[in-house]
């Protein structure tokens, strides 16, 4: 099939935009439970030091990403539980072989364990993906005591639905949660969507994602507060979806606790907040509005 | 933990804010680290660092508008200092030495160690520290190996070996660890126990990253932001009884209006009740003595597996 403008000219690309497009799937008419106004989800991706160690960073960069598993994350969890929010921690499995305590706090108070791949990364060869992915879905679920049923990662839609995995929080690509199938038009998938623009990361992690030094506008904590609650209040207006995306090692800092833990106090002074974990919400679109009922767009 | 070397510095959890004892039931510890390298790049300072406008001035004027502000105030501060800057200087840091601030070491020319081999960087931790002693008249207790604003990374680096050299060297703590935002321990070797103290730093609370960043000239300055972190990281430290620190340098914050800044935030927070300041090796023997490594430091053997295909 043409993929170039060069092979079949604009009509290539329009296929090509036309089958992207078909592949996500809206929920129509979707609606919360009664009384529910918004969601929100805090989910947590707990990679502490994995990613700069599997990058071969620096002693002080895997320190800071350290901060996360010793610090940050109990720190979050605390701050979590005082003001009833359930979380999403979105784990690599290898973090259960360096912080299970952290791992069994959160499970103790209510908080979902999800995969968040083995070693942050998803391997190129099929074989070891699944052997990745299947150690990481073992890992978690021995700790959580319950099956593992979200993962925030790229891993290959079939994969994941053979391991019970339901859902995916890894794109930006709607504001609702919505189903999105694979590369043949099958395998679906819940997303619970998250948007870059409340992603911690993007505001207070220097050099994020290789970008240059030049290009660095680290945030202070009151001026992400109110981007925050402004997007918050745009999604409340439309009865939809905020899934906030936080690093421990990133908002466990002392001065983002008290922040996150503002925005909560300031959310809670709406009617119809809800703060489930990511599975609460995964279970209640996949029993309401099933895919198989869902129209699909023509491709 | 469970231990994982070369993934983890120190133990699982970190001390709980409940833990930590300040001296005479004081609330909250303050650091402040005065920052005195011109350093630009990995190499360390040179004939294009030393020769910098805006370092002459750091080291002049805006240094002695720091030094009558710390006087002023009743603060006390610890100075890091490329070992070279005190033989170049020695005059400036004896006066540094004598209005009550420490002098650690930032390196023999504030380099970043992973560009030297492992026998260059033994002889320099030795050559530092000689020179640094020879001006102050005694063995300096920290050494910082804070970042350049053109680094890869906001953190400063280490090698494999700079914490063992600094530990035979004698040095009571390391200045800017990232792993927790209290005093915590390096350790080096599980077996052992092998550690040494390490102060926390945050490159959030650096003025490097905010004035003149990343460098003199290219419009990227954000006093507003620098402000408004230390504001907010000291209150929530402070509610959390545990520790403050942030990073100055004389030719960014030293800087007239930029030097007023600083007041807001000491009439904001370093004026609150319960606040201990203290120069770096001062809360290193606090800390070792009050929260001792041999009670304090949970170390537990890892429980990491081998696998094909997965990593060491």
């Amino acid at each position: 099939m043409a993929m170039t403008f060069e092979q079949g000219g604009v009509e290539a690309l329009a296929a090509i935009a036309r089958r992207s497009d078909a592949r996500n799937v809206p929920i129509d008419n979707f609606k919360y439970p009664d009384g529910v106004h918004i969601v929100v989800n805090f989910t947590l991706d707990f990679d502490a030091m994995l990613l700069r160690r599997l990058w071969n960073e620096p002693a002080l960069q895997r320190s800071k990403g350290e901060f996360g598993g010793r610090v940050g994350i109990w720190r979050l969890l605390d701050m979590f539980d005082a003001n009833e929010v359930k979380a999403t921690v979105f784990t690599p499995g290898r973090i259960c072989e360096l912080y299970p305590k952290a791992l069994h706090r959160a499970v103790a108070a209510g908080h979902e364990l999800a995969d968040h791949m083995w070693e942050h990364q998803v391997p190129e060869d099929p074989a070891l993906e699944q052997d990745h992915l299947g150690k990481a879905i073992a890992a978690l679920s021995a700790i959580s005591k319950t099956p593992v049923i979200g993962t925030r990662s790229s891993h290959t839609p079939a994969f994941l639905r053979r391991l019970g995995v339901t859902y995916n929080s890894f794109t930006s690509a709607r504001s609702m949660p919505f189903y999105q199938l694979d590369e043949n038009d099958e395998n679906e998938l819940l997303q619970l969507p998250f948007h870059y623009s409340i992603d911690d990361a993007m505001y207070f992690s220097f050099g994020w994602l290789g970008t240059p030094n030049a290009a660095q506008r680290i945030y202070d904590p009151e001026t992400v507060l109110e981007i925050w609650w402004e997007a918050f209040q745009q999604q409340y207006r439309a009865g939809g979806y905020f899934n906030l995306l936080l690093h421990p090692f990133v908002s466990g800092h002392a001065a983002r606790v008290d922040m996150l833990e503002r925005l909560i106090q300031r959310m809670k002074t709406l009617p119809g907040v809800w703060f489930p974990t990511c599975g609460t919400l995964a279970q209640y679109c996949l029993e309401q509005y099933p895919f198989a009922q869902q129209a699909r767009p023509s491709k | 933990m469970p231990w994982k070397q070369d993934y983890t510095i120190s133990d699982e959890v970190a001390i709980a804010d409940a833990d930590i004892v300040w001296p005479d039931g004081k609330q909250c510890g303050f650091g402040i680290v005065v920052d005195l390298s011109p350093a630009t790049s990995l190499a360390g300072l040179d004939e294009k660092s030393l020769r910098y406008p805006t370092y002459h001035f750091g080291l002049h004027e805006g240094l002695y508008d720091f030094l009558d502000m710390f006087a002023r105030h009743g603060l006390r501060t610890t100075f890091a200092v490329p070992a070279a800057i005190a033989a170049i200087y020695p005059e400036t840091i004896a006066r540094i030495s004598a209005a009550g601030h420490e002098i650690a070491v930032n390196g023999l020319l504030g380099e970043d160690p992973l560009t030297l081999d492992e026998g260059t960087e033994a002889e320099r931790v030795a050559q530092a520290t000689d020179m640094i002693a020879s001006v102050t008249g005694a063995r300096p207790q920290g050494w910082f190996s804070l970042p350049r604003a053109n680094d890869p990374f906001a953190t400063g680096n280490v090698s494999a070996k700079t914490i063992d050299l600094l530990i035979a060297n004698g040095y009571a703590y390391f200045g800017n660890g990232l792993a927790d935002d209290a005093p915590h321990y390096w350790v080096t070797d599980f077996a052992s126990r092998k550690h040494l103290l390490t102060l926390p730093y945050y490159y959030h609370f650096d003025d490097r990253f905010f004035l003149m960043f990343p460098s003199e000239g290219t419009g990227l300055e954000r006093p507003g932001t620098l402000l408004r972190n230390w504001q907010t990281e000291f209150a929530a430290q402070y509610r959390r009884g545990r520790y403050f620190s942030m990073t100055v340098s004389p030719q960014r914050s030293g800087c007239g209006h930029r030097l007023d800044a600083l007041d807001p935030f000491r009439r904001g927070g370093a004026a609150m009740p319960g606040l201990w300041n203290a120069t770096g090796g001062e809360v290193a023997a606090h800390w070792t003595r009050h929260h001792p490594a041999a009670t304090h430091l949970k170390l537990e053997p890892s429980i990491w597996k081998s696998y094909e295909g997965s990593l060491d």
